[in-house]
């Protein structure tokens, strides 16, 4: 097959390998001939991720990057050797496994070895008195929290992706899932990692509850991305299976009284599971049926773990809400969601219409949500060709909340998808930095924040660097993500 | 989805839409007007070409349940990849008369139809149901790989799957061949799948007898159901085979067809109603009918259960559960067994995962097929069971490759009806 025949998009820089044969045959030493392939078939599938743009590109034939050498390691000694034979012969090395990601995190934009983690694909240990679950990290997340639910227990770690994406994508993205009001993020969730280094060295960090032992490290690996190392096991906490469930909604004249309410509900350590506030439109758009929230704002709650905690939660919950002119709406909203919250068709849809259409997520304090939330809207509002821009709010702490946006149009005569999709991820950014947020709460950075970094980080960012610099000095793993501007802010 | 319900789903964004100006409406509105433009293939085709798309722009919700996925561990075999592959052969993106392009093909054909996908796809198909549409196109073109031409070219010369006709053997293999008289109570259909594992026809026919059924087998006359041709899409031959076994099926005058091979019930009852033919009579699965026997006291187990089976663990085939949905009889049957314990593994009934000897991957790449009867088996022992029972001669088949050399002695793979006759 003829690549030419596809439209390459991240096809700047690519890195040119002078004898891919002899990188091909030295691939096949360290991990078996069946474990390399540079078939075209093979290829071609991992040439994107789960970016809800690439969705455009495959109905148009086109490919997000390309890459040289697909493998499927089966041991930690095997990855550390390709590391090692990727900082000789300087190839880019992009660590993937279910491909879920959201940002271009996967995408092998410079071309190199893809390293697919799938067959770390192994349950090595639950620990019933300790709470714990040890699993390679290329397992899927729906059969790892599966098998956990089977045996009567949860990891709590439930994102919308869950099916689809892997204990590996999980780490390296620092992901937030749907009940992480209650269990945290992975970043709580995490005890401990076994993490392959650039340049081949295989360090671990043992399993412990907590440790005072001078600066926190293995931290620097959740979140970047596979760019400083390859995680190859972890170790997260679980719990037994919940034996109860309150399933509640109510329904607010306004955003803000929304905000109010939960705000309340934290603030007296009631950690409901599940929180989701909708805004009016996305209210619209999931509860058409319920007649108590026409034009209002819809908010579900799951409260779930030990009867008793529940019932007081519960309680507790619905006070606040009563207190700030909720209206209660029944478990049916909230049963809903539970039906469709895997059931995703929009990417199936919209891209046959040549919609452009994205969800991102930021963080901000509570002071500054209300700000945020109306002036991305605002912002969006103003990008020719965008149609929809609405916000649900999903994740809560004490001390602030993630919201959603969502946008969704079609590009006008004189740009591309890529621009318009650039334009508006920019927009919503820039209006999200100037109210005081975050760039980002749980999908991480990849390629289309990483020129927002600077912003976001300040001098901190050249830390950043001089890190990467230092574990990864001839900038072998995963490069073009989080430390430099793939995307040129303002030129598109 | 159908359009209602799209419309329904759609309809938050009217007011959105209507806010927007006009150049943006009207493009919108073009876009919609030109999609089968855009993107459908000229010219007459049958590939489903509005779900391969939903198919592949889907996220791949499937994935983590797909059994050539799990083998393999390559995004290669990942459900929405086969779709986005079936869609690019369709549309010429990649053409498939092209020799270099044979593993595009070759992917179309890689699929267990086990159907666990369809149990968790938002637009409710399977991933094989759309490939066998892509198969069609190249079927047309005259591009059916070889492995499936041998296929077809075995049931035309030996009437069966194998290289010589299985039934000739049933002599040999001490199975009693009862004729009809034209009268019969029940048409007992043998798999020729199943005429693999001797004992177990044997067994379901001494319990036919047992529970004083009127019954023929026929078997000098059996030919293949044509399952396989409708497998690999070759409705020509599929037909022929069809049309032989209602006539071979009307001569009995039984009133109802019972067969050990529940992909034989899935193609004499839904893939003849789908090619136009309808066998005018009842077909079940063994295990139903025996279900139906037990309930209305026409069998009793009368004898203890052997030591060496009291703990048994469930294999549901995925051709009973998913395609004809039913995960009751085998356990209404097993729980009227005193004395028998039944540990289910993890993933059973309508969750279950594949033996691996389904569909058409076990032509198109045996290796992978094996992998995946591995999983299965992997799962089973998990349970602790030594005996792992099914209702299936290809879950037979497959669970056999599953099971390492060494564990042979360990492991024994059971067909319901082998454990009820040690019990009736």
């Amino acid at each position: 097959m003829d690549f030419k025949n596809f439209e390459l998009i991240y096809k700047e820089n690519r890195h040119e390998i002078k004898d891919k044969q002899a990188i091909e045959s030295k691939l096949k030493e360290i991990i078996g001939e069946n474990n390399v392939s540079t078939k075209d078939i093979d290829i071609l599938a991992y040439t994107k991720d789960t970016t809800l743009l690439a969705f455009n590109w495959v109905i148009e034939g086109k490919i997000a990057g390309l890459p040289d050498f697909i493998t499927w390691p089966e041991t930690v000694d095997q990855i550390s050797e390709i590391l090692k034979l990727a900082n000789k012969e300087k190839i880019p090395v992009i660590p993937f496994a279910e491909g879920s990601g959201v940002v271009g995190g996967a995408i092998p934009i410079h071309g190199g070895i893809i390293v697919d983690m799938k067959k770390f694909n192994k349950i090595l240990d639950i620990n019933d008195k300790n709470l714990t679950v040890t699993a390679q990290t290329g397992i899927n997340g729906m059969n790892l929290e599966r098998y956990l639910n089977a045996k009567g227990y949860t990891a709590g770690h439930i994102p919308q992706s869950l099916y689809i994406s892997s204990l590996g994508g999980w780490i390296a993205h620092r992901a937030a899932g749907q009940f992480s009001t209650k269990y945290g993020k992975i970043e709580d969730i995490v005890l401990g990692m076994e993490i392959i280094l650039p340049q081949g060295e295989i360090i671990n960090f043992k399993t412990i509850p907590r440790a005072s032992t001078g600066p926190q490290l293995d931290k620097l690996f959740i979140g970047a991305e596979g760019t400083l190392g390859i995680v190859t096991k972890a170790t997260l906490k679980i719990w037994p299976y919940p034996e109860k469930r309150a399933l509640i909604s109510y329904a607010f004249p306004t955003i803000e009284n929304s905000f109010e309410a939960i705000s309340q509900i934290l603030r007296v350590q009631i950690y409901p599971g599940v929180i989701r506030i909708y805004d009016q439109f996305e209210t619209e758009r999931h509860f058409p049926d319920v007649e108590q929230a026409k034009d209002k704002v819809m908010v579900i709650f799951v409260c779930e773990g030990n009867s008793k905690l529940v019932d007081l939660e519960e309680s507790i919950t619905r006070e606040k809400c009563e207190n700030n002119l909720g209206v209660e709406c029944g478990e049916h909203p909230v049963e809903h969601w539970f039906e469709t919250r895997f059931r995703v068709t929009e990417t199936s849809m919209l891209p046959t219409y040549k919609i452009v259409f994205d969800t991102l997520e930021v963080a901000s304090l509570w002071e500054n949500a209300p700000v945020i939330y109306h002036s991305v809207l605002e912002s969006m509002d103003k990008v020719k060709g965008n149609l929809i821009i609405t916000a649900h709010v999903s994740h809560f702490y004490p001390n602030g909340v993630g919201i959603y946006f969502s946008f969704g149009g079609v590009p006008p005569k004189e740009k591309s998808d890529l621009e318009f999709y650039q334009e508006c991820w920019d927009t919503t950014i820039k209006a999200v930095l100037d109210a005081g947020g975050s760039i980002a709460h749980h999908h991480g950075i990849g390629i289309n924040r990483s020129h927002w970094m600077e912003d976001e980080w300040g001098k901190s960012m050249k830390v950043m660097r001089d890190i990467k610099n230092l574990l990864d000095p001839n900038n072998i793993l995963n490069p073009g993500k989080i430390y430099v501007n793939t995307w040129k802010r303002g030129e598109n | 989805m159908g359009v209602f319900e799209t419309l329904k789903k759609y309809k938050w964004m009217v007011p959105l839409i209507e806010k927007a100006d006009r150049i943006t409406k009207s493009t919108l509105l073009k876009n919609f007007r030109l999609k089968k433009k855009n993107f459908y293939p000229e010219g007459e085709y049958k590939a489903d070409i509005d779900n391969l798309i939903k198919c592949m722009l889907c996220p791949n919700m499937c994935r983590f349940d797909c059994g050539i996925l799990q083998a393999s561990q390559s995004e290669t075999m990942s459900p929405g990849y086969k779709a986005r592959i079936g869609y690019y052969l369709s549309i010429g993106k990649i053409d498939p008369t092209k020799e270099e392009n044979k593993d595009f093909i070759d992917l179309m054909y890689k699929c267990t139809n086990e159907e666990s996908c369809k149990v968790w796809c938002p637009f409710d198909f399977s991933v094989v149901s759309l490939l066998e549409t892509v198969r069609d196109d190249l079927n047309d073109k005259g591009l059916m790989p070889d492995y499936c031409k041998q296929q077809i070219d075995k049931l035309n010369k030996t009437n069966t799957i194998e290289d010589y006709n299985i039934y000739e053997t049933y002599k040999e293999k001490g199975i009693d061949n009862i004729e009809t008289d034209g009268n019969d109570e029940v048409y007992y259909y043998i798999g020729c799948e199943m005429m693999k594992f001797p004992e177990v026809v044997k067994a379901n026919i001494e319990i036919l007898k047992k529970a004083g059924i009127k019954f023929s087998t026929n078997l000098k006359k059996r030919v293949c159901c044509g399952g396989p041709a409708f497998n690999i899409r070759d409705f020509e031959t599929g037909k022929k085979f069809a049309g032989k076994n209602k006539e071979l099926i009307k001569e009995t005058g039984a009133k109802i067809v019972v067969s050990d091979c529940p992909g034989c019930v899935l193609t004499l009852t839904d893939r003849y109603n789908k090619a136009g033919i309808d066998i005018e009579v009842k077909v079940v699965h063994i295990v139903e009918y025996i279900n139906h026997l037990i309930s209305n006291d026409k069998l009793k187990f009368e004898k203890e259960i052997p030591e060496e089976f009291k703990k048994i663990t469930i294999h549901d085939p995925c051709l009973i559960s998913r395609n004809l949905n039913d995960t009751t009889s085998i356990r209404e049957i097993l729980n009227k067994i005193s004395g028998l314990k039944i540990v289910e593994p993890i993933y059973n009934k309508e969750y279950v995962h594949c033996c691996g000897w389904s569909g058409t991957v076990h032509w198109a790449d045996k290796e992978i097929a094996i992998r995946e009867a591995y999983n299965r088996v992997k799962e089973l022992k998990e349970t602790g069971a030594n005996v792992f029972l099914t209702a299936c001669p290809l879950c037979e088949l497959g669970l056999g490759y599953g099971i390492e050399e060494n564990e042979k002695d360990k492991y024994k793979i059971l067909d319901i009806s082998e454990l009820l006759m040690k019990l009736i």
